[in-house]
């Protein structure tokens, strides 16, 4: 490159970018001493629709703080936010989900929330269970914005018409033994699978190494199982695809978590494991008849947890910290607002604001809270944020998968290749 | 001489037929209802309904689709004029003068193509933050005003070449100078490739969702294509169809300007009176 | 080195100097008058972040943390301990020596195929170029996995021909393909750029030949085709520029994810993985400086070759 950029060209970048990092963010303080906040999310429209509803309120009895809102789709959102946190411009208030809260919090881009517990936020109505999920490095760091838990979701016609039984009663269980020929059947039986291959999702994996009292991660950050544990699962779960209790390859390699996308709702299933929170997303797009009943499990261990689907948290560069620690709290804590949210993310993470909604529920958001109540003895702890590195874990994951699905490497060489992968990425 | 035309016209519509199928399907998809957007695979839904229209033009954020499509237009024109007035100029110097650092600066140009751009976006990010112009539509147009658009001005290099020097000669010895010779034979020549540019600034930027994404914060100063992203991400499938339905929209309009533009690119250079 | 390897041949391009005239000292000022948007473009838009990343490839840079100086680091992460950088490299070749080829020739048919003026050429044109407006948005990936997923139109056309592959996006042997056909599809940009390079073919000489007697593939070998090699370069180069970094049409259809298998993982996928979704600029940006050297080393012997091949009107003493 010209020799001229060479001179002139790094130490003003340099220059600049080191701007960016000491420059503040997000709204400022206009001369009438009101504050102007950014408050960032993604979802659809009918979350974006309650979302600005409960602003409006909120700005209604803060006459001093002033919310400009701003909402897209997940890809999108994590674009945009990652490019202008980067640049030093990044909102006052956003929403996360376990995937991301520990890649952000990990390179201090979210203020340590612990001086606002208690004073501006809230916690005392929101279980402990719950508010794990939003500390990282034992500090709240972020407050979860609602609460889900793993479900199996089905559609009961082709399960009883091939005489297979799902326990979705409150308190019944069932082993992978049973699930495994319950799904069989089905395949055997109907023109669809059983259930989609959910090999693919660390997420699940996550839940049946809790089952056997291991963890994804451990609590410093660590990759917390060996390649001899992801070969048993992966077999496991391979074990299904033969006799069509789980989808074809073709199918699988399509998964990418939302639910328009999915295995069941494009009519290759007739069961899926996914998290509560989508129920409403299956309700429309699958139709009224699903119906949810717990993960399998071989031990006293249901591996099911209180997870936040989404947390907020505040950007630590935000110059008013205080006024966007206040929008939380009434985000997650009050009543009006809640009525106004209802199960947008999840049910409300505050008990009081989720019986008044699930007491008042339909549908859909009936539907979650059933399961919710159904689990609620099995449902443990939240397993906690995952790390930094994380993100690329679960995108190493599903790629690895794939190849195991495609016959492409035996499943013991890619479960090494998952551990080895995943070491590097969480050491950086 | 007939049965050479319908033979053509046979050709062109066979190629045609093949190369359209996506895009009547994708025109059908819109009309379809909401179930039966992803599971009939024809183009054309068992019952054809405007509903995804319907609801396009009532949801779009707090406003109507003509403010997005105004905003989109502003950018598209700014681009338009931005690019084919600053690479036309560029192009003439690397082109046609001579001046010390023309190779190295050539090179350098050719390189900044060659780039992957995540990697400048955040640099390039910081910098229009500095100057203040986040959140306004400076980020996308004031580039195209300083030509950073290479594509466009290697075109044009490539097409000023292609002139004969003769002509400049000509116009020399009439007293132009370079202004003149650029003003009075490379302009009204270049034509074509100013067309080539003009089109091709005004679809790429009416698309370029990306840097829209990035610089824009707020729904009143949205995009099209920005405010078709909305829709993206709805938990249910009921989404898709007024996406496809705004993508409809959103090609309607850089349609009619490429329709409207590429009759120029048919009248012929140095002919006379030779009808096009 | 890059810088040399690449100015040497548009060098050896520019016209030799004319000899030491007034005309050349007096045109430097006009010459750096007209190139006065672009040169303030370059000094306030383009080489800071360019120079900011080949700083940042030399770093540990995550986005959010300020960058840490790593050295040669990440180039030799990249070069011996990842897999996945070679296979990147791997198929983004495949996708080039496929796509260009294919995506020119049928721009450059279609372009001779229109060069006519006939009634109704302006909507064929127009209908030509409809795929290209599309460009590559969410719409598009849900048209060409309809078209491209088992049971699709595609594998409905192929079966009845007695081709039975099943779907190609959904199986990693064929997935490929279907970027390449998507490439190929919107052959629209360089099939206007090769109709206006058409149109610069001045009629004259046709009409001249045509007097001499030339038929018209005497004409087209003799007149048009060297009239438009310059056309063809830039082209040529382009293409095979932006082949190396299609990004956007492999992004959306795999929904980011360059599978099924990593059959599309293309080079600027995994780049773009890497930086934003990894959180590891630094190591992004050194992949970026990677591929920037072996696009300038192709487009560099692009462009000596092109001294054999390309007839320039416009150059003196040829």
């Amino acid at each position: 490159m010209p020799r001229l950029a060479r001179r002139a060209g790094v130490p003003l970048t340099a220059a600049l970018l080191l701007s960016a990092a000491l420059a503040g963010c997000g709204g400022g303080a206009s001369d009438d001493g009101s504050v102007t906040l950014r408050f960032v999310w993604w979802g659809n429209e009918d979350r974006a629709k309650v979302t600005n509803q409960a602003v409006e309120e909120f700005q209604r009895r803060n006459p001093g703080i002033k919310v400009e809102t701003e909402y897209s789709g997940y890809d999108a959102y994590f674009q945009k936010l990652s490019t202008q946190v980067a640049g030093g411009a990044g909102p006052d208030l956003l929403q996360l989900d376990r995937a991301t809260v520990g890649e952000y919090a990990g390179r201090g881009v979210l203020a340590d929330l612990t001086e606002h517990v208690g004073g501006h936020i809230k916690t005392d109505d929101i279980p402990d269970t719950l508010l794990a999920g939003g500390e990282v490095g034992g500090k709240q760091h972020a407050i979860p914005a609602g609460q889900t838990t793993q479900m199996l979701v089905f559609d009961p016609a082709p399960f009883t018409a091939a005489g297979a039984t799902v326990p979705s009663a409150p308190g019944e269980k069932w082993t992978w033994a049973q699930f495994a020929e319950a799904v069989n059947k089905v395949g055997a039986a109907g023109s669809v699978a059983g259930t989609t291959d959910f090999g693919w999702a660390v997420d699940w994996f996550e839940v049946w190494l809790h089952q056997n009292g291991e963890a994804l991660y451990t609590g410093d950050g660590k990759l917390g199982f060996d390649a001899a544990k992801l070969t048993e699962y992966w077999t496991m779960v391979s074990a299904l695809r033969p006799g069509k209790g789980a989808t074809a390859p073709e199918v699988t390699t399509k998964m990418d978590g939302s639910v328009q996308n999915s295995g069941m709702v494009t009519k290759q299933s007739a069961s899926e494991i996914g998290y509560d929170s989508s129920l409403t997303g299956y309700f429309t797009s699958y139709g009224p008849t699903v119906r949810t009943a717990p993960l399998p499990s071989d031990t006293a261990e249901s591996g099911m947890a209180a997870l936040p689907p989404v947390l907020f948290g505040v950007s630590q560069r935000s110059k008013h910290k205080d006024a966007a620690a206040k929008l939380l709290d009434f985000l997650v804590n009050d009543p009006d607002a809640g009525k106004v949210l209802g199960a947008s993310r999840g049910v409300p993470p505050n008990s009081e604001v989720r019986e008044q909604v699930c007491g008042a529920a339909v549908d859909a958001t009936k539907l979650v809270c059933d399961h919710e109540s159904a689990q609620e003895d099995k449902i443990g702890p939240s397993f906690g944020p995952w790390p930094t590195g994380s993100a690329a874990v679960k995108r190493d994951f599903q790629r690895t998968y794939d190849d195991v699905i495609f016959n492409r490497v035996g499943i013991a060489e890619a479960a090494e290749r998952v551990v080895r992968d995943a070491e590097q990425a969480l050491g950086s | 001489m007939t049965a050479r035309k319908v033979l053509w016209h046979g050709i062109v519509l066979a190629a045609l037929a093949l190369l359209l199928y996506p895009v009547v399907w994708l025109v059908g998809t819109s009309f379809k209802p909401a179930e039966e957007v992803l599971s009939t695979l024809s183009p054309l839904g068992d019952d054809p309904t405007t509903d995804n229209y319907a609801q396009v033009f009532d949801g779009v954020g707090e406003f109507g689709v003509w403010h997005y499509f105004g905003n989109s237009l502003l950018v598209s024109l700014g681009a338009v004029v931005g690019n084919v007035v600053s690479c036309a100029l560029a192009a003439y110097a690397f082109g046609r003068l001579h001046f010390r650092g023309r190779g190295p600066m050539f090179g350098f140009m050719m390189i900044t193509i060659m780039l992957p751009h995540h990697v400048v976006l955040i640099p390039q990010y910081v910098i229009f933050q500095q100057l203040d112009m986040v959140n306004t539509f400076w980020p996308l147009v004031l580039p195209k005003f300083l030509a950073t658009d290479a594509f466009f001005v290697f075109l044009m290099v490539q097409f000023i070449r292609t002139l004969p020097r003769e002509l400049d000669e000509a116009a020399t010895l009439d007293g132009c100078g370079p202004a003149g010779v650029f003003r009075h034979v490379v302009l009204p020549l270049l034509r074509p490739a100013l067309i080539t540019t003009a089109i091709f600034s005004f679809i790429w930027s009416w698309n370029d969702f990306f840097s829209q994404l990035i610089y824009l914060n707020d729904a009143e100063r949205f995009t099209l294509p920005l405010a078709l992203q909305l829709f993206i991400d709805q938990a249910t499938q009921s989404a898709f169809g007024p996406m496809f339905a705004m993508s409809v929209l959103a090609l309607l309009p850089i349609g009619l300007f490429f329709l409207a533009f590429q009759r120029f690119l048919v009248e012929g250079v140095a002919t006379s009176g030779v009808k096009g | 080195m890059v810088d040399t390897a690449l100015t040497r041949p548009s060098r050896a391009q520019a016209p030799p100097p004319p000899p030491r005239a007034r005309r050349a000292r007096a045109g430097q000022g006009i010459a750096y008058l007209f190139l006065s948007p672009w040169i303030a473009g370059a000094a306030l838009l383009t080489i800071g972040p360019m120079a900011a990343s080949l700083y940042l490839s030399f770093t540990d840079y995550n986005l959010f943390d300020p960058p840490e100086w790593v050295g040669l680091d990440n180039y030799t992460t990249m070069v011996t301990g990842d897999q996945r950088f070679w296979h990147a490299a791997g198929v983004t070749t495949r996708y080039v020596l496929l796509s260009v080829p294919l995506k020119l020739g049928l721009a450059l048919a279609v372009a001779l195929l229109l060069n006519r003026s006939r009634r109704g050429v302006g909507l064929y044109r127009s209908a030509f170029y409809a795929p290209s407006l599309l460009g590559a948005s969410v719409s598009v990936a849900l048209v060409w996995r309809a078209m491209f997923s088992t049971g699709g139109t595609v594998d409905e056309a192929l079966s009845a021909l007695g081709l039975d592959l099943g779907g190609w996006v959904d199986q990693p042997q064929y997935a490929l393909y279907t970027l390449v056909a998507l490439a190929a599809w919107q052959f629209g940009a360089p099939m206007v750029i090769f109709l206006a390079g058409l149109k610069q073919v001045p009629r004259e000489l046709h009409e001249a030949a045509a007097i001499d007697g030339a038929g018209p593939l005497r004409r087209f070998t003799a007149i048009t085709v060297p009239m438009l090699t310059p056309v063809i370069l830039f082209n040529l180069v382009l293409e095979v520029i932006n082949a190396f970094q299609a990004f956007t049409g492999a992004f959306v259809v795999s929904s980011g994810r360059g599978g099924p298998s990593d059959s599309t993982l293309l080079y600027p996928l995994y780049l773009y993985q890497r930086g934003f979704t990894d959180f590891r600029m630094g190591y992004a940006s050194a992949m970026a400086w990677v591929l920037l050297a072996v696009v300038a080393v192709i487009t560099a012997l692009v462009f000596r070759s092109a001294r054999r091949w390309v007839f320039y009107a416009g150059e003196e003493g040829r």
